[in-house]
């Protein structure tokens, strides 16, 4: 030591300086996280999608912000993730980083959980107090995405899209195994002989699935009347559905404060026959072994002529058509019918953060991103359904298909029975768990076993829940 | 000694000085320091504070939205009666084994063959061949061994369909997604080993080894007595950070099968994740990481303790 330059006292000086520097860098970045959306002059929105995607949108909008507020720059972060489940992780962990945003755009996964740990504000007072603009809103979206935003009573969302779990099929695939097209009114052996017909051709799936909770085995379950939680209906909701927004509306009828999902059923009988009817269809060779997440490689195989049917909702059309398929080489129709006809829906749309010191700002641009006009802007080439019904049009539907475009929106007006997908507060721990649960039963082709388990991991993650 | 030593200590701040007044020693001296202080401060920063964070996080009940609720020891005792979690463990540490076992064997295996080719493009072209896996990042290489172990549409599959051996469920078992997984592990991190193992054989001393010739000992005989303990040392290193890298396997399993069939590769840093970042309970993922970080501790513990018998340092 006798010929360095430094002591041990200057080298622990020296390292104190350095910690304290860190201590004063990770206090300075809590410090500027807690300021996003505290009084500064950007309005920031969370988004589910490419920030290429996401840049474009705040580029076009923001003109029409500035006619809200010229001191306003409006800022779209884009979250990339896989599926529902993992969008809500990323945003959570934002949260946590002290960068929560004014405005986010979450589906109906996320709502209740947004809304029972009160990171959003329930937009009732806003909504009452805008009735007059917002009426022809309430009177182009079904009640039916509007009640599946609300939660113990309250309006927590601006539904804007929507996808209900449909029938896609390939018409080449159906005209090559003598098949006519599926009517809207088919049944489950309809379907089952479709597929039987299909799997004739070789190399060919004649069903695809993928392992999630929109659209999975889920269809079929909610088609056999199952489900994986007993099923009911928050109190509350009357100052909208009674209000002049739904004056005279029959679909308004007998709606409520929202969804309230109660205790697992996920080993009832019908849910067991449900995903053991996928597991045999996979065993006779009519099925393909399920992909886990977000329904990329499923798409892909659809759109190459590899699957004959699968399940889809109004992102298909785009979807089918970016993924490289032909105008008229696909279409849909109706979820075939089992016990019942009832499909299942998920919902997407814009809420504001508690945190926002822009709320009535945040109001504004809520109101600004449920316009028809921006629909198009949000999500370019039919890449999702439109909550309005005005924008479901021949027109969108010209350039993609399918054929049947009506099937998306009659869901909703047709079966009326049809409900959003079940997502709980602890939709982020029953995701995880129903795909383990089914990945286990594909795997040992006991549903059964599978389900049981479901049901007590469900039965865990809502008591941790505080359920 | 006292007396050699005495003077030279009395004496010496007369010598010292003209080394204290050299700027070029003192530019180095000064240098030093600041790379030592940057490498402190970035173990600190983002190795020893997150840790005690973790930690301290591990004894509260915290979901990010709402405050942290201090629980004590309850994540910990949670976790000693969760059933998934535990078996997790079971799976991390079964999917270790293996993949430190295959590792090392064929690394070491490798760098035998290779290093006993005489020319030395040879040798420089299978290091090349066999570290490119390693540059490749594990998600990209997770996603594209997806895709060729596809049950249906995989490539691997098409193959074995051509010589008419039927679809092998790769991903699609727990025993098959076990194994693949730590397969496409070891085909992957192997280059590593066997960087290590080709310099370490290397530098084993060729006196030695014409020794051994001269006394008749043959291939086997002198790989075995003269150069695995010459490489033993070498060998420690490479099982210990094969071990510590195969305990916190997450990319492979995550990207492939999501940690199924069923929980069939759901390993110690998944359910960490789900945990945490999924089911929003992150004092109880923080225990989990506590957990995993005694038991690599310990196990590592024991590697060197087997170590004093096994590794002979020359």
């Amino acid at each position: 030591m006798t010929g360095t330059p430094f002591s041990r006292r200057t080298l622990l000086k020296g390292g104190a300086a350095g910690l304290s520097l860190a201590a004063l860098g990770t206090s300075a970045a809590c410090g500027s996280g807690s300021g996003s959306g505290s009084g500064s002059k950007t309005l920031k929105m969370l988004y589910f999608g490419e920030q290429s995607q996401a840049t474009e949108l705040q580029n076009r909008l923001q003109p029409e912000i500035t006619k809200l507020d010229p001191g306003v720059t409006f800022e779209i972060a884009a979250i990339n993730g896989t599926d529902w489940n993992d969008f809500l992780a990323k945003v959570l962990t934002q949260i946590a980083a002290g960068t929560p945003p004014d405005i986010i755009s979450v589906a109906t996964e996320g709502l209740q959980l947004m809304a029972q740990k009160e990171l959003a504000i329930p937009l009732d007072d806003y909504v009452t107090k805008d009735m007059a603009n917002l009426k022809e809103y309430f009177a182009d979206v079904h009640p039916a995405l509007i009640e599946s935003m609300m939660y113990q009573g309250h309006l927590w969302e601006l539904p804007d899209s929507f996808n209900a779990g449909n029938m896609f099929y390939d018409t080449n695939l159906f005209q090559a195994a003598g098949l006519d097209a599926p009517p809207q009114d088919w049944t489950i052996d309809d379907f089952e002989k479709a597929a039987t017909k299909i799997a004739g051709t070789k190399g060919v799936d004649a069903y695809g699935w993928v392992v999630r909770l929109w659209g999975s085995w889920t269809s079929f379950m909610y088609a056999n009347d199952a489900n994986l939680l007993e099923e009911g209906k928050f109190d509350g909701g009357d100052w909208l559905w009674n209000s002049e927004a739904y004056a005279g509306n029959a679909a308004a009828q007998g709606r409520k404060g929202g969804y309230q999902w109660g205790a697992p059923t996920a080993n009832s009988a019908g849910t067991v026959e449900a995903l053991d009817y996928l597991i045999q269809l996979t065993k006779r060779g009519l099925s393909s072994s399920p992909d886990v997440g977000g329904g990329g490689t499923l798409q892909g195989r659809f759109a190459t002529g590899n699957i004959g049917m699968s399940i889809g909702g109004g992102f298909w059309a785009g979807g089918l058509i970016n993924a490289g398929m032909k105008k008229g080489s696909f279409d849909v129709t109706m979820f075939p019918k089992w016990k019942s006809q009832r499909h299942l829906f998920g919902a997407g749309g814009y809420a504001i953060f508690k945190s926002s010191k822009q709320k009535d700002l945040s109001w504004e641009v809520l109101k600004l991103l449920v316009k028809p006009s921006s629909f198009d802007l949000v999500f370019p080439g039919n890449v999702t359904t439109p909550g309005r019904k005005s924008l479901m049009t021949a027109e969108r539907y010209a350039t993609t298909g399918p054929k049947n475009w009506k099937v998306f929106y009659d869901t909703l007006t047709e079966h009326p029975e049809t409900a959003p997908i079940p997502a709980p507060p602890y939709y982020n721990a029953m995701a995880t768990a129903l795909n383990q649960r089914t990945t286990q039963a594909v795997s040992s082709g006991d549903a059964k076993a599978a389900l049981d388990g479901l049901q007590a991991d469900l039965e865990k993650a809502a008591a941790a829940a505080g359920k | 000694m006292a007396t050699v030593t005495a003077p030279v200590a009395a004496g010496a701040r007369t010598p010292e000085r003209p080394r204290r007044s050299n700027p070029i020693k003192q530019g180095e001296g000064r240098f030093g320091f600041a790379m030592i202080g940057l490498a402190v401060l970035f173990v600190t920063v983002f190795t020893a504070i997150p840790i005690v964070a973790s930690l301290v996080l591990s004894f509260f009940s915290w979901d990010v939205i709402s405050p942290p609720e201090f629980i004590g020891m309850e994540n910990y005792r949670r976790l000693l009666d969760d059933g998934p979690v535990l078996r997790s463990f079971g799976v991390t540490i079964g999917m270790a084994i293996a993949i430190v076992v295959l590792q090392l064997s064929v690394g070491l295996g490798l760098a035998v063959l290779v290093n006993a080719r005489a020319q030395v493009w040879l040798r420089t072209f299978f290091r090349t061949a066999f570290y490119l896996p390693l540059l490749a990042s594990s998600a990209s290489v997770s996603i594209f061994m997806g895709y060729l172990f596809d049950y249906k549409f995989g490539v691997v599959n098409y193959y074995l369909g051509l010589v008419g051996i039927s679809n092998v469920p790769w991903l699609t078992s727990g025993f098959g997604a076990a194994t693949t997984i730590v397969l496409i592990t070891v085909w992957q991190q192997t280059g590593f080993t066997f960087v290590l193992f080709v310099a370490a054989l290397m530098a084993v001393p060729t006196d030695v080894l014409e020794a051994s010739q001269i006394d008749g000992a043959g291939g086997w005989r002198t790989f075995v007595g003269i150069k695995v303990p010459l490489i033993s040392p070498t060998i420690l290193f490479a099982a210990v950070v094969a071990l510590i890298n195969a305990m916190q396997l997450f990319d492979q399993p995550y990207i492939m099968t999501k940690g199924g069939p069923g929980t069939s590769t759901t390993t110690v840093t998944i359910s960490m994740y789900q945990q945490g970042f999924q089911n929003l309970q992150f004092g109880y993922g923080s225990a989990i990481a506590i957990i995993l970080l005694l038991l690599i501790l310990a196990i590592t513990g024991l590697q060197f303790l087997a170590a004093r018998k096994l590794v002979f340092y020359q």
